[in-house]
């Protein structure tokens, strides 16, 4: 091996080190340089602008460039945004052009207990535009345009009864209303016949709940769902209140927000999961555990919370079961007791109305209306069913069934519905069962009650 | 050239010869001692046959898988720094790795560049070995050797492939172990040996970690060791006979105990021989050191290349009940699963096995002494057709799971995507 042929290695090294630190080179600089930077050096120019004194000037000329983040571990987020929009705190910039604008009303809400994007969605660690902002490929929760922010409100408080929701507390509205549960469960009571919307605001964008709800056939071919006949308003404020169903649960100190406006809550869920059966209360109700006018006056708050979440714990030996409340539950649950002992007024507890006034309530809360429609009158198109391609009216429901056949529909449902032409789809809406959500006196009341829609002058049949 | 003098003038300070032992090496002597006197230079032999130096002979193959493995422990290394294998937290490492730990990105592109890489390098140089008869005797055993680092890159890859959690790994874990788990008898329990329950999940991440940062890369730098110890031991890269020479067909004698030089010169007889060395041989200072590096700065350069234009994927974060259609397996293994979308029992036990079975025996089935050192032997264009045919089927079936299939493993063409279904995002 001769040296004229070193040489040659030589000139490669040469070369071939060159591109080596070229290409380490651009791969450092594409990672050093990363735009927030530029954004806080025109931050940090209007700090030094503003600066009244040289000396303040200098100091805010030294604001060094650095990520900023909100760590919120109980809600298991970190949140960057600020490393961008880093005026959010401060009035004086209000109007400012973005990213460096002020954020207005978030007084009840600090940010750094609350962070970004608990409300307004997106990536909270990304740290470019795209990314945080969450438009972006592999990323399922982009940023809520700000007409639906009130969704997010949803998350940790009442949605039906928010005086700062307005919107939120018409979509919920009307969600009870035009009779979604009838088909949807939500909250794990609903029908069966289109799928569970616990998680559809996480799951579903915007555009396609507002084209669903209008045309359901057109974004999901086949859908059996009737189209919905909203008013403009009315279309986003049920898209909006879907977007709000996350099926996020939020822990502690978020939760506890849920119960703070309403102990309506609580007398929904004490209702609906017939506390009443061996409690009472004004008198009504079951003997086998304790009457609960007075039980605030005889136990903390602490200790009914702990109950509800798990009553072998202060209360050893109950016969009371483990209902697995989630902690909103628990918390409403207790705020509705709590109610007890300071109002000691009559509740509307559907005890105190009359079997067809408790039906026309059954009706309306488990949804009969989205297919029966209003007063079961019907008209709810059932492509292709034998029954004019109609869901069926149930207004002479007295007329052609005794009153264990209508228990005996409603509890096993009727999943095959006679289709009109053989040769076509079969009919997309069918009865749900709904035995093993319906309750044993709501049943009779719901009969009561649609026994009752027969019109004025005609023979009842009991 | 400058390189070069500044290389001399360094070495020759006091400092750089209380570093190098032997100063620049100017004569035969000098350039012995200068790869025995070094550890990381003496695992090369002093001397080294022209044949292979030949790039057009070896392709630097197994070089360039050794280089990609150097890579991937230093990245790797790296990489540990900011990973947690938990299924709560390796998501949100990835995610923090990408937008505020300096380099995370490019060093995690590196990582997977290098490690896609080295899949392929390695089964370029077993292509390579198989053309060139180099697995005959006397590295039957050197085959095997290579057959068992063969497995443990894929182990190395499929393992990692689990750890950034998102759901392209999932779906790729959950595919490949089922797989696994085709196999008659053993394959239920295999499966659940390496995910340590049915499913994919802390448990299996777990496992996959401690495999991928522990286990595998001890026994693939092991097994480096071996291979490289057993290429030395078996005479050097494989080269076609030569006419025995003078120096062969003298008998091995004991050699002069006063020449420091012996051991490294390997040679037969009692003198090094002069004018032509004996085997053909030309020291290892410097064309073959130099060459490595040269082959070693072409890696290096393209990995970097690669990992700054081209982003590791990564994914949504796994969500364990709903599978990307189609859910892939990582594309070495695609080939097996279009065999599985037509036969479990084909694709997930019968032709793994064969092909591992075949690939054992093959140095002790195919006997012949012909064709050693050349590429495509005329005497052995039995062998060359079968396994051409062979890795070409292969080729196909992972093309067409690759790129020809889409959702519900149904037929796609690659070039005309599909209208968009209207999803929410």
């Amino acid at each position: 091996m001769n040296d004229t042929s070193l040489q040659k290695f030589y000139g490669w090294f040469s070369v071939l080190a060159i591109l080596v630190g070229v290409l380490a080179g651009v791969g450092y600089y594409r990672d050093e340089y990363r735009p927030w930077k530029d954004y806080q050096k025109r931050f940090i120019a209007e700090e030094v602008r503003r600066a009244p004194s040289p000396d303040q000037k200098l100091q805010a000329a030294r604001t060094p460039l650095q990520i900023r983040q909100i760590l919120l571990p109980e809600l298991n987020r970190v949140d960057r945004c600020t490393t961008c929009h880093l005026a959010v705190e401060d009035p004086t910039y209000g109007g400012f052009p973005q990213p460096l604008a002020y954020h207005p009303q978030h007084d009840q809400h600090p940010f750094d207990k609350f962070g970004c994007t608990v409300c307004h969605r997106g990536q909270g660690r990304a740290t470019t535009a795209d990314d945080a902002h969450g438009s972006v490929e592999h990323w399922d929760q982009p940023m809520l345009p700000l007409k639906f922010i009130e969704a997010s409100c949803g998350q940790c408080h009442e949605a039906s009864d928010n005086p700062a929701a307005p919107r939120l507390a018409r979509g919920s509205q009307l969600f009870e209303t035009v009779g979604c549960r009838g088909c949807h469960k939500l909250g794990g009571v609903g029908g069966v016949v289109g799928p569970e919307l616990d998680r559809v605001g996480a799951r579903r964008s915007p555009d396609w709940l507002r084209a669903h709800f209008l045309e359901p056939a057109a974004v999901t071919p086949g859908s059996g769902m009737p189209p919905q006949k909203f008013s403009e308003p009315d279309v986003e404020a049920i898209v909006l209140f879907m977007l709000s169903q996350t099926g996020a649960e939020l822990p502690g100190f978020y939760a506890s927000m849920k119960v703070l406006p309403s102990a309506a809550q609580g007398q929904h869920l004490f209702q609906q999961k017939g506390c009443i059966g061996c409690h009472s209360l004004g008198g009504q109700g079951g003997k086998v555990g304790p009457a609960l006018d007075d039980v605030g006056l005889r136990r903390k708050p602490e200790w009914i919370v702990q109950h509800f979440r798990d009553p072998q714990t202060v209360s050893p030996g109950t016969v009371m079961p483990r209902f697995g409340f989630t902690e909103a539950e628990a918390r409403a649950l207790t705020d509705f007791l709590l109610h007890q002992r300071e109002q000691k007024v009559a509740l509307s507890l559907p005890s105190l109305m009359g079997p067809v006034e408790r039906g026309r309530e059954v009706f309306r809360k488990y949804g009969c209306v989205g297919c029966h429609g209003p007063e079961g009158k019907g008209g709810v198109p059932n492509p292709n069913a034998k029954t004019a391609q109609q869901v069926p009216a149930l207004t002479y429901v007295a007329d052609g069934y005794t009153k264990p056949e209508v228990v005996k529909l409603i509890l096993n449902g009727q999943h095959e519905i006679a289709a009109l032409d053989p040769a076509r789809p079969a009919p997309p809406l069918y009865m749900p069962a709904w035995g093993s959500t319906i309750k044993e006196g709501e049943i009779d009341d719901l009969v009561a009650y649609l026994f009752s829609l027969k019109p004025k002058g005609e023979d009842l049949g009991f | 050239m400058v390189p070069h003098h500044l290389w001399t003038w360094f070495a020759s300070t006091r400092v750089g010869r209380s570093i190098f032992r032997v100063g620049p090496p100017h004569s035969n002597l000098e350039r012995s001692q200068a790869m025995v006197s070094s550890l990381l230079l003496h695992v090369q032999p002093a001397k080294v046959n022209r044949h292979a130096l030949k790039a057009s002979y070896s392709l630097g193959l197994g070089l360039i898988s050794l280089y990609l493995f150097f890579i991937l422990i230093g990245t790797g290394t790296l990489l540990m720094f900011y990973y947690v294998p938990s299924t709560t937290q390796a998501y949100d490492r990835m995610k923090d790795l990408q937008f505020v730990v300096s380099a995370g990105l490019f060093v995690r592109n590196m990582h997977r560049w290098a490690a896609h890489l080295m899949v392929a390098a390695v089964m370029l140089h077993m292509c390579r070995v198989f053309y060139t008869g180099a697995y005959k005797a006397p590295r039957e055993f050197n085959w095997l050797v290579g057959v068992g680092l063969f497995l443990t890159t894929l182990g190395l890859s499929f393992t990692g492939y689990l750890l950034p959690w998102d759901q392209l790994a999932f779906w790729a874990i959950t595919v490949g172990t089922n797989i696994a788990g085709y196999a008659p008898i053993v394959g239920p329990k295999l499966k659940y040996l390496m995910l340590g329950g049915n499913t994919v999940g802390q448990e299996a991440l777990t496992r996959f970690y401690a495999l991928h940062v522990i286990v595998l890369p001890a026994i693939g730098g092991l097994g480096v060791a071996i291979h490289m110890w057993r290429v030395r031991k078996d005479g050097g890269l494989s080269r076609p006979d030569e006419p025995v020479s003078v120096a062969e067909s003298l008998p091995l004698a004991q050699l002069p105990t006063n020449k420091s030089y012996g051991l490294m010169e390997l040679a037969r007889g009692t003198t090094p021989q002069v004018g032509r060395d004996p085997d053909d041989e030309v020291f290892s200072w410097p064309s073959l050191i130099f060459r490595e590096l040269v082959l070693f700065l072409v890696v290096v350069a393209f990995v970097l290349f690669l990992a700054i234009f081209w982003n590791a994927p990564l994914e949504e974060l796994a969500n364990t009940i709903h599978p990307p259609n189609p859910a892939k397996a990582p594309w070495y293994f695609l080939g097996l699963q279009e065999l599985v979308s037509y036969s479990a029992f084909w694709g997930g036990v019968a032709v793994p096995a064969l092909i591992v079975t075949a690939l054992v025996v093959l140095p002790y089935l195919d006997r012949g002494r012909e064709g050693v050192g050349v590429w495509f032997a005329r005497e052995r264009r039995v062998a060359t057709t079968v396994f051409s045919v062979c890795v070409a089927v292969a080729i196909a079936l992972t093309v067409v799971g690759t790129m020809f299939r889409g959702p519900n493993w149904g037929w796609v063409v690659p070039w005309r995507t599909p209208p968009p279904a209207m999803e929410g995002h």
